[in-house]
C-alpha cells in the first residue's frame, strides 16, 4: 500500500503530524507499538516550565530562542510554536478544552503535594490554579495504592479524606479501573454524597486525576452540582488518565479523517535507496506487511519509546540508524547526583537534523531527503528539565509535517 | 540514661549479632551497639553464598575446612535462611581440565564432596551455561539471606536477654589505668547521649575496627578490599555457577530467591566512606561471568553494589591469635595492657558463628568460667518456619490486599504490620526487612507508596519529599553504573515521574 506520508511513532509528535498532513488532505498512515509517553507523563501541556513564573510565554519562547540555537524551539521558531499550540488547542473544544492563564504558566498541586509549572490546562485542572490554602478538600481512595491523600494534603497544608469504596472494587484498584467506575452515575453520585457529609465549609475538592476516561466534565460537573463545591484533579503516577484522553480524542479525529491508523505493531525495518526511504515493513507477527509512501516522519520518541536505544557503548536511532549526538563515552552519560542541579548529559542526546528537521550527518548534510525527525528523540533540548515535553512534541510533529507537505 | 551490662559488643553486622546470641545462650548479659542498621557494612554487601569451601579448597585449605564445617552447622540452624541449591565448579575450554584435577583432589583433602559430571549431564541441568564447557564439578555451596540470618541471630539473642541499640554510634571510650570503664554514645536519630558500663569491651565493627581503635589510642593493620557485585533482574541458573580456576574477579554467579548476583571484583581502597562501583568494573564482570553464562550479556541489569572486605594483615607486630589465616580475634590485653578490650575482624559471612564462638571463649576464659558453645546445637528461632519466594507466592494468594511494590509483592499490611512491630529509624530499616524496592524498578514506583503509607500513619519523621529524595540519590548510586538497554528506559521513566510530574 502507497501512502503520501507515513508517520512513525504514536504519541504526541506523531498524532501532531498526523492531524497537520491529514488537515492538508494528505493520504496518512501512522504507525507505532504503543501511544509513546502520552499516556505515562502527559497530564497537562508543558511548554517551557523552567522559565521564570509570571513571564509571558511569549517573551520567555523568544529569549529562550535567542539562546540557544540548537534547540528544537529554535529550529520551529516562535511564530510556529504559537501555529503549533493552536491547532493542539482547536482539537479539544468545550467543555473539556485546554487553556492557559494570562499567557503564563501557572502553579498545578501534584499527588505528591508539590507545586509545578505547567502552561496548557485541561479544563478539568483549572479549579486548582492558583492554589488557594485553607479552603480545599483532598479525597483519595482506600485501597488506591497511587495516592496517599494526607500525604498530599499536609504538604497543601489542607484537609484531606480517605473513601472506602464498596469490596468488589477493592482489589486490583488502578487509575483507569476507578476512571471507568467515575463515569457510573450510581457510583459517582455515592461518592459525591459521602463528601459532601465530609465538607467542613471547603469550597473545593481535589481528586487524583481519574474523573473519567471519556466524559470528564460530566464526572467534574455531577460532582460540583452534588457537592455544592468545585472540583479538580491532580496529576498521579503514570499511568495518565488525562494523557490518555489526549491520544483517545486524536485517534477519533485521525479516524474520522480517513487516515490509516496501526497500533501495535513495532516498525522492523525501513527500505532505504540511496538518500531515499522508499518505505517501512511492519512486524504482525507471523506476517510481515510493506507500505511504501513519499515522506516520512520519525516521531518515536526517546528511550521509553524506542526511539533511542542504548548498549553498554553507544546511543543508536534503531528505524534509520541515524547519527546519534551524544557523550563521548557511557562514563559521561549521568551525573553522580540524581536529582542534582545540572542535568545528565545523555539528556542532551538526540538524532541530529538542520533547521528543517531533516536529519543531518556531523557535517550537516542531509541524509534521508524524504525523511523529518520530530519530538523528544532530537537532539539538544532537556525536556524533562526544561518542562517542555509537550511544546516540543505539538511545536517539531506540526512543523515537520509542515516541511513534508512543502516538498 | 545510664546502662549497665557485663559484655558490650560494639557492631551489628554478622559477627557481633552472632556474638550476642553466643554470650546470650551461655547466659552472659550482653549490650549491642551499632551505628546503622544491622548488616549495613560487608555483612549485608556480599554474594549471599553459602561456601562449600570449594572456591578456597586449592589455595586456602584452612579456610576452605572452615568452610565446610560452618556449611553443615548452619544449613541445620538457619534452614530458613538457605536455599541448598548446590554449586558448579564449571570448566571452559580455555581452562582446560589441570586445574580442576587439583581441585577434585583439595576438595577431598578438605572434606568437602565433591562429584565430577559430565558436560550433557551439566548442560541438562543448566542450560545457560557455555555449551562448550568440558565438565563441572558439584560441591554444597548454597545460597544465603544474610540480613534474615543476622536477624535470626538478634532474636535468639533478644529472647535470651540481650540488648541492641541501632542508629547509635560510640563517640568516646572512659579509659581508667588499663580498663575501659564505659562508652559514651550517641543516638543518631534524637542526637540523645548516654554511657554504657561493661566489664568487658568487643570491637566487631569489620573494616571500621580502627575508627573504634582510634578511640583508645590504638590501630592495627588493616588492608580494604572492595568487592562489586552485579544484580540481574532474573535468575539465571539454579545452581550456584563457579569458574573452575584459580580465584579472580568475575568468577562467581549466584541464585538468589527471583535474581542472579554477579560477583566479585577485588580493588584495595585507602578509605572506607563513599565507595562506589565503576563502570569499568561493572564491564569487567559481565564480560568474565559471561564466558560462564553466555546470556549475561543481554541480561538486564538491576543494580551494582560494593563491600568492602576487611583483611587483617598478620605480619603486624603484637602476639594477636590469629586463629586462621581468614579471622583475626586481637586481645588487647596481651597486645596493648587494654585488658577489657577484644577486636575480632577479618573473616568471612560464612565463618561468623566460629568467630562469634571463638569470641565468646576468650570471654569466658577472661570471666573465669566455663560455659560452652551451644550456637551450633540450637536452631535459629524460625527454622521450623518454611519460607522463600513459594511460600511468598503461597501467601500472596491466600491473602490479596493492597500491593505496594508489584515487582516483589509486597502487601501493605506486610509493611504496616512491621510498623507497628518494631521501633524504626529509617526509611532504609524497612527496606532492609521487607523484600520492597529489591525489584524490577528498584522502587522506582513503590518507595513513593511506602513514604504514603508512613506518612498515613504519621510515621515519616519529617520532611516526606526529604526522606524520599534521600532515597532516589542513596538509588542512584546503585543504578547509575548499569544504565543501558532496558534498564535506562526504567530510569527515563522514573526520572520522569520524579522530576517531571511530581517536579521534586
Amino acid at each position: 500500500m502507497h501512502y503520501d506520508l507515513i508517520v512513525i511513532g504514536m504519541g504526541l509528535s506523531g498524532l501532531m503530524a498526523a492531524k497537520t498532513a491529514a488537515e492538508a488532505g494528505q493520504k496518512v498512515l501512522i504507525v507505532g507499538k504503543g501511544m509513546g509517553s502520552l499516556c505515562l507523563f502527559s497530564n497537562t501541556i508543558d511548554v517551557l516550565g523552567q522559565c521564570p513564573i509570571a513571564t509571558k510565554m511569549t517573551d520567555a519562547l523568544s529569549q529562550w530562542i535567542k539562546d540557544r540555537a540548537e534547540h528544537p524551539y529554535s529550529k520551529v521558531g516562535l511564530e510556529r510554536i504559537e501555529e503549533a499550540l493552536s491547532s493542539f488547542v482547536s482539537l479539544f473544544p468545550p467543555p473539556y478544552s485546554f487553556h492557559a492563564i494570562d499567557h503564563m504558566n501557572c502553579l498545578l498541586p501534584t499527588g505528591m503535594g508539590t507545586l509545578r509549572p505547567t502552561y496548557l490546562i485541561p479544563a478539568t485542572m483549572i479549579g486548582a490554579a492558583s492554589f488557594d490554602e485553607g479552603h480545599t478538600l483532598i479525597v483519595g481512595f482506600e485501597g488506591f495504592k497511587d495516592f496517599y491523600t494526607h500525604y498530599v494534603a499536609d504538604r497543601l497544608k489542607c484537609r484531606g479524606i480517605n473513601l472506602p469504596l464498596p469490596d468488589p472494587f477493592y482489589q486490583e484498584l488502578t487509575a483507569t479501573a476507578l476512571a471507568r467506575l467515575m463515569e457510573k452515575n450510581s457510583f459517582r453520585e455515592n461518592i459525591g454524597r459521602e463528601i459532601k457529609k465530609q465538607l467542613q465549609g471547603e469550597t473545593r475538592v481535589g481528586f487524583p486525576a481519574l474523573l473519567g476516561m471519556h466524559d470528564p466534565i460530566q464526572v467534574k460537573e455531577g460532582l460540583e452540582e452534588i457537592m455544592g463545591t468545585k472540583v479538580f484533579e491532580m496529576p498521579i503516577l503514570p499511568p495518565s488518565v488525562p494523557g490518555k484522553r489526549i491520544f483517545d480524542r486524536f485517534k477519533e479525529w485521525l479516524l474520522r479523517k480517513g487516515i490509516t491508523f496501526l497500533l501495535g505493531y513495532p516498525v522492523s525495518k525501513a527500505t532505504v535507496t540511496g538518500k531515499r526511504c522508499q518505505g517501512i515493513e511492519v512486524q504482525h507477527p507471523p506476517v510481515i506487511t510493506s507500505y511504501s509512501g513519499d515522506h516520512f516522519i520519525l516521531a518515536t520518541g526517546r528511550f521509553i519509546g524506542g526511539g533511542l536505544k542504548a548498549d553498554s557503548k553507544k546511543i543508536y536511532e534503531p528505524v534509520f540508524n541515524l547519527p546519534v549526538h551524544q557523550p563521548p563515552s557511557r562514563e559521561g552519560w549521568f551525573g553522580r547526583s540524581f536529582l542534582g542541579d545540572l542535568p545528565h548529559p545523555i539528556h542532551q542526546a538526540g538524532v541530529l537534523t538542520n533547521a528543517s528537521f531533516q536529519p543531518v550527518d556531523e557535517r550537516g548534510d542531509v541524509i534521508l531527503e524524504n525523511v523529518w525527525v520530530a519530538g523528544s528523540v532530537l537532539a539538544h533540548h532537556h525536556c524533562i528539565g526544561e518542562k517542555s515535553r509537550e511544546g516540543i512534541e505539538i511545536s517539531t510533529g506540526y512543523v515537520a509535517a509542515k516541511r513534508a507537505l512543502e516538498k | 540514661m545510664k546502662i549497665k551490662t557485663e559484655v558490650l559488643i560494639i557492631g551489628g553486622g554478622a559477627t557481633g549479632a552472632g556474638i550476642s546470641r553466643d554470650l546470650a545462650l551461655r547466659g552472659i548479659p550482653s549490650v549491642l551497639v551499632e551505628k546503622g542498621d544491622f548488616a549495613s557494612g560487608a555483612s549485608g554487601r556480599n554474594h549471599g553464598l553459602l561456601h562449600s569451601g570449594g572456591r578456597y579448597a586449592v589455595s586456602d585449605p584452612e579456610a576452605a575446612k572452615e568452610c565446610i564445617a560452618e556449611n553443615k552447622i548452619l544449613t541445620r540452624i538457619a534452614p530458613h535462611c538457605i536455599e541448598e541449591t548446590n554449586g558448579l565448579f564449571v570448566s571452559l575450554p580455555e581452562d582446560g581440565i589441570q586445574f580442576r584435577d587439583r581441585f577434585l583432589q583439595a576438595c577431598d583433602e578438605a572434606g568437602i564432596p565433591s562429584t565430577l559430571c559430565s558436560r550433557d549431564e551439566t548442560l541438562a541441568w543448566e542450560p545457560e551455561l557455555h555449551p562448550g564447557l568440558l565438565s563441572a564439578v558439584k560441591v554444597p555451596d548454597g545460597a544465603i539471606d544474610p540480613f534474615k540470618l543476622i536477624l535470626e541471630n538478634v532474636k535468639d539473642a533478644e529472647n535470651h536477654g540481650a540488648q541492641f541499640f541501632l542508629h547509635t554510634e560510640v563517640t568516646s571510650l572512659l579509659i581508667e589505668g588499663n580498663k575501659i570503664r564505659s562508652i559514651q554514645a550517641k543516638d543518631l536519630a534524637t542526637d540523645e547521649e548516654f554511657s554504657i558500663d561493661a566489664s568487658f569491651f568487643i570491637n566487631a565493627t569489620g573494616a571500621w575496627v580502627n575508627q573504634v581503635l582510634k578511640l583508645a589510642g590504638l590501630h592495627i593493620g588493616m588492608a580494604l578490599s572492595k568487592g562489586s557485585l552485579l544484580i540481574t533482574n532474573q535468575r539465571l541458573t539454579h545452581r550456584v555457577i563457579n569458574h573452575c580456576r584459580q580465584p579472580s574477579d568475575g568468577d562467581i554467579v549466584v541464585p538468589n530467591e527471583t535474581v542472579s548476583i554477579l560477583g566479585t571484583t577485588s580493588v584495595r581502597l585507602q578509605e572506607i566512606e563513599n565507595f562506589e562501583v565503576t563502570p569499568h568494573e561493572v564491564s569487567l564482570l559481565v564480560q568474565e561471568t559471561s564466558k560462564m553464562i553466555p546470556a549475561i550479556q543481554e541480561a538486564r541489569l538491576i543494580r551494582a553494589y560494593a563491600g568492602i572486605r576487611p583483611l587483617f594483615q598478620s605480619e603486624e607486630k603484637g602476639n594477636d591469635r590469629a586463629i586462621s589465616r581468614g579471622f583475626a580475634l586481637i586481645d588487647h590485653g596481651q597486645r596493648d595492657g587494654i585488658k577489657n578490650l577484644i577486636t575480632i575482624t577479618g573473616g568471612k559471612l560464612m565463618t561468623y558463628r566460629l568467630m562469634s564462638e571463638k569470641t565468646s571463649d576468650l570471654i569466658c576464659e577472661k570471666i573465669g568460667r566455663e560455659m560452652p558453645c551451644s550456637t551450633h546445637l540450637n536452631p535459629l528461632p524460625g527454622a521450623s518456619r518454611p519460607t522463600g519466594s513459594k511460600e511468598r507466592l503461597k501467601q500472596f494468594l491466600t491473602e490479596r490486599g493492597e500491593i505496594l511494590c508489584d515487582c516483589e509483592l509486597v502487601q501493605r499490611k506486610e509493611v504496616e504490620g512491621f510498623l507497628e512491630d518494631e521501633k524504626f529509624k529509617d526509611l532504609q530499616d524497612i527496606l532492609h526487612r521487607t523484600r520492597l524496592a529489591k525489584g524490577t524498578c528498584q522502587g522506582g514506583f513503590c518507595v513513593y507508596r511506602l513514604i504514603g503509607v508512613l506518612h498515613h500513619s504519621r510515621r515519616s519523621g519529617g520532611d516526606s519529599n526529604k526522606i524520599l529524595k534521600g532515597f532516589l540519590e542513596e538509588r542512584w548510586k546503585g543504578i547509575r553504573p548499569i544504565l543501558w538497554g532496558t534498564a535506562l528506559k526504567e530510569e527515563e521513566l522514573i526520572e520522569s515521574i520524579y522530576k517531571g510530574i511530581f517536579n521534586l
